[in-house]
């Protein structure tokens, strides 16, 4: 059985939308439509349970499903729901348009009847987990991360590189912080982190999914291991090497030069000193690395020292760091050191002011340097192991800055602390705890994970990997002659199905033909009760942009009842054949609405949708049709108008 | 070198005028061929790539809107169905357009499932093992072989100077089975031919090489004959379709087509005579060089001196 439920958002939205018209007209379509005044409070919830069976297909017309999905999916037994937001997306923004917006709600409800014909329940992913953790680096952040899950009663393994040792860890890798911290901090967590099982060696290769990875390594002793865990989390390091300016300074010689991490030790009882820093005019250091070194010279300088800071580019993310470091009195001076000499246990420096090209001498009690970061020297072979992303410096890039800090390109593979980008102690340590918080949820949390999944046709598929090469999240693979696909990694995006060139693969709920059908009863219904008044299609990603649409609504964004806005699950899932369809059914325009630049939910669905779009311009053009008459934009929840710009004017 | 190569390259050095047209490939020649590619059923797998040995084929990242609006769509549609609804949309919205002169559309960098097949001629050797490969059928072998395509534009010699006292200088090939027995029986019954002929035996007529034609031409005979046991009676193969005699016959069709379009026509032949055959023997190297002789002496030779 078809039926519709119309909810009136406490009586506002009969007001706005002809609802008698609404239930006389649409009628024919189901079998049922009832009309309730809150279907998202519990009387309503309950309403609607009792009235819907397994078997029922059901079209909600009311307020957006970000509201109301998760409600009532829960409570409802039937799996085939189609959720209509006549509230956000009719109501609210056509509110001068009483018949256009009621025309627009029928049309939009019409959608949602033929939506539910194709959609079928959703897919439950194998959620086996091997509840154990491989951890690569045991530094800092990897004896954070073990510490938190041996606390938490996971079973942990510590993997260290051959080199590692455990007496010179502190010296070896000074860590933005000075060694009384660090040796205090190392301290505790070895304790805590006691109860992880500890290997040096390396990892030599990977296979499986998230949750079931299993990992080979080849340890010290020259033996293979092989284990079978459910998360890995690389914690490599950084190293630190001196600077260029190293030998210049005489580091190593002259018990005055040391580094920067040095400093806190040596001011701590220390004042009225003359300290020169030096910074290396060839390295370029990282936001922490920079920020690191103005918080240490104003330490120095606050305990009565004279302190120099020859510079040439400090970079930093706080203004404040610098602004405070001059209050407390560090002199700045840009320009380079050029020469050192040891003279009665002081050096005397000639330091060349790059702006004033003027050369001066002069003496100093310390000679204090920048080392230079830069990845583990292992970190390329892991990541080829691992088949992780680099960033442009070597280290592991993260998945989403933003919203998944500690993600890394693979599914059930995290990073904490320095693997990602230089950080000081606290910074690395709080990484850690966000990494190993997100495997205590991927790997411990019970639950259900649900979702359309791509169906892979055996017979039609030509084995091209065009949807491999494609999926941003590893979810199908090549065996053999067989593309296979793992649920598991699987983001239900349907970017796949969008560079299949065959069909064969498709969308469960979200076949082509559904695709093709949809649109053309739009055009149909639009031109029945509309008549010639052009219309727009926006293709909207069910994520940034939906959002954006929706917050339209919420803020009253205004705009012509003449666009239809069709949800898909990525604006990367959109192939040409849609784009198309949408100009053949006599669409004015087709717009395109993905994440912003970068910000796609899925990796690669706005850079994707973008490409398509331009491709599909190229064809218009050739067949001599306006390219303009298509566009992709983005739509965030931040900017509401920002559909009530794109559909107001072409091109 | 390799011997396809090799023997494009002499090809190209005897050429002495730019072919145009394609040359009609014989039933029995095999190896020579064009691939034929249909644009619009290409799901761009690469399995023909991959299956290609020589590598004549590419991948081209464009996609052939002229094959797309052209095509009529088979009553049961495309096995890509994907590629069928663009297509049929793509027709649709292009209503009277004329398409004459569509160019192809670049695919965006990082678009994976487009593109189309790039084929070349001079790497192709008409295996046909793209054709097997292709699951979209979109590959055939037409036997017509693009020599336009290999041979590219030649620089016409001069015309050779006159020269009284020339003989024309003919290379044999005769197989060692009945026609080498009729030309020892032409000795042996004393008759005359003209001495323009050398005669290089081989062991059966199908098993000269298209490159031994080439460099006879080349080092500046003025004709090549072949010569073979009677049709149905070669001692390889008897009356199989498959005998050596009849194999070259249609092989020696293909290269005079071939030596025709690149100006030298008419200075290849093949005939056949059994061992009981003296007299044809001497018939066939007495017609053959008065054939030569009305043409006059090779052109090549002009062109290697004048290359020199």
């Amino acid at each position: 059985m078809k039926k519709l439920f119309l909810c009136t958002c406490n009586k506002t939205l009969n007001k706005r939308l002809d609802f008698a018209r609404i239930e006389k007209e649409i009628g024919g379509t189901f079998e049922s439509v009832q009309v309730h005044d809150a279907l998202c409070l519990e009387e309503g919830l309950a309403f609607l349970e009792s009235e819907v069976s397994k078997d029922d297909a059901v079209v909600i017309g009311a307020c957006t499903s970000q509201i109301i999905g998760v409600p009532i999916e829960r409570r409802l037994a039937s799996e085939q729901i189609s959720f209509v937001p006549i509230r956000e997306h009719v109501a609210w923004v056509h509110k001068d348009d009483k018949k256009g917006a009621t025309n627009k709600a029928m049309v939009l409800l019409n959608d949602g009847a033929i939506h539910v014909d194709y959609m079928v329940p959703k897919t439950s992913v194998d959620l086996q987990m091997e509840k154990k953790v491989l951890i690569v680096g045991g530094g800092i952040a990897g004896l954070k991360v073990a510490s938190d899950l041996v606390q938490l009663g996971v079973d942990v393994t510590l993997l260290e590189p051959p080199e590692f040792n455990k007496d010179s860890y502190v010296e070896m890798n000074q860590f933005m912080a000075d060694s009384d911290t660090l040796t205090d901090t190392v301290k505790g967590l070895l304790s805590a982190s006691k109860g992880s099982k500890k290997f040096n060696g390396t990892i030599t290769s990977l296979s499986g999914r998230a949750g079931l990875y299993s990992v080979t390594l080849k340890l010290e002793d020259g033996k293979d291991k092989d284990l079978l865990v459910g998360a890995i989390i690389v914690a490599t390091n950084t190293e630190q090497s001196p600077p260029s300016l190293a030998k210049t300074a005489h580091y190593g010689k002259s018990d005055n030069t040391l580094f920067v991490s040095e400093l806190a030790t040596l001011t701590s009882n220390l004042s009225g000193k003359t300290i020169l820093v030096a910074q290396d005019p060839t390295y370029h250091d990282s936001d922490a690395e920079g920020s690191y070194l103005l918080r240490e010279v104003t330490k120095a300088a606050e305990k009565g020292n004279t302190v120099i800071v020859a510079h040439f580019n400090i970079y930093t993310k706080d203004e404040n760091l610098y602004r405070k470091a001059r209050e407390s009195g560090v002199i700045f001076v840009r320009g380079t050191l050029e020469r050192v000499d040891k003279k009665k246990g002081q050096l005397v420096c000639r330091l060349e002011n790059t702006l004033e090209s003027q050369v001066r001498e002069f003496a100093v009690d310390y000679l204090v340097l920048q080392p230079e970061c830069k990845p583990w020297s292992g970190t390329r072979k892991l990541a080829e192991t691992l088949d992780l992303d680099l960033d442009q410096s070597g280290f592991i890039k993260t998945r989403y800055s933003k919203i998944k800090p500690v993600q890394t390109s693979k599914r059930g593979i995290f990073i904490a602390g320095n693997a990602k980008t230089p950080m000081n102690l606290n910074d690395a340590l709080a990484s850690a705890s966000n990494a190993s918080l997100e495997v205590i949820k991927s790997i411990i949390a019970e639950g259900e994970r649900k979702g359309w999944i791509p169906i892979i046709d055996e017979e039609l598929c030509d084995v091209c990997e065009a949807c491999v090469n494609a999926c941003p999240n590893d979810a199908l693979r090549r065996v053999g002659d067989e593309i296979k696909h793992i649920p598991m990694h699987c983001e239900f995006c349907g970017i796949c199905v969008s560079a299949c060139p065959t069909r064969a693969i498709e969308f469960q709920s979200h076949s082509k033909d559904s695709w093709m059908s949809r649109i053309e009863a739009i055009a149909e219904n639009h031109k029945k009760l509309q008549g010639k008044e052009p219309f727009t299609l926006v293709y909207a990603c069910s994520e940034c942009a939906n959002a954006s649409i929706d917050q339209a609504g919420f803020t009253g964004k205004g705009y012509s009842a003449n666009n239809y806005v069709i949800q898909f699950p990525c604006a990367g899932m959109v192939s040409p054949i849609e784009i198309l369809k949408g100009l053949v059914v006599g669409a004015e325009q087709v717009i395109i609405a993905h994440c912003p630049p970068g910000g796609c939910h899925h990796q690669a669905g706005d850079h994707l949708s973008e490409l398509i779009v331009e491709f599909t311009q190229d064809m218009l053009k050739t067949i001599g049709q306006d390219p303009d008459r298509i566009k992709a934009t983005y739509m965030i929840a931040a900017l509401p108008n920002k559909m009530q710009e794109e559909v107001a004017h072409r091109g | 070198m390799d011997k396809r190569e090799n023997l494009l390259d002499t090809i190209r050095a005897i050429a002495v005028r730019t072919p145009t047209k394609d040359i009609e490939v014989p039933e029995k020649v095999v190896g020579f061929g064009t691939i034929d590619y249909k644009a619009q059923t290409c799901s761009a797998c690469k399995k023909c790539i991959l299956a290609c040995e020589p590598g004549a084929l590419d991948m081209e990242e464009t996609l052939s809107m002229h094959d797309y609006l052209r095509v009529t769509m088979p009553q049961e549609g495309f096995r890509s169905k994907n590629r069928e609804t663009l297509v049929t949309l793509l027709q649709n919205l292009k209503g009277d357009y004329d398409y004459g002169d569509v160019q192809a559309v670049s695919v965006p960098d990082g678009l994976a499932g487009y593109g189309s097949i790039a084929w070349s001629a001079e790497q192709c050797i008409a295996c046909e093992k793209c054709i097997e490969a292709c699951p979209e059928n979109c590959l055939t072998l037409q036997k017509t072989y693009k020599l336009a395509e290999v041979v590219g534009t030649v620089e016409s010699p001069p015309r050779p100077p006159e020269r009284k006292d020339w003989e024309p200088f003919i290379i044999c090939f005769v197989c060692w089975e009945c026609s080498h027995a009729a030309a020892d029986l032409a000795g042996l019954m004393h008759l005359h031919y003209p001495a323009s002929i050398r005669t290089i035996r081989i062991p059966c007529s199908g098993a000269l090489e298209p490159i031994h034609i080439m460099t006879a031409l080349q080092q500046g005979a003025d004709g090549v004959l072949v010569t073979g046991c009677l049709l149905s009676e070669c001692h390889y193969g008897g009356d199989s379709p498959k005998a050596g005699n009849f194999m070259q016959y249609d092989f020696v069709k293909f290269w005079s087509d071939i030596l025709e379009e690149i100006g030298i026509g008419g200075r290849l032949y093949i005939d056949f005579a059994s061992a009981a055959m003296g007299i044809k023997f001497a018939e066939i190297v007495e017609t053959f060089t008065d054939k030569i002789r009305h043409l006059g002496p090779s052109p090549i030779r002009v062109k290697t001196e004048v290359q020199e």
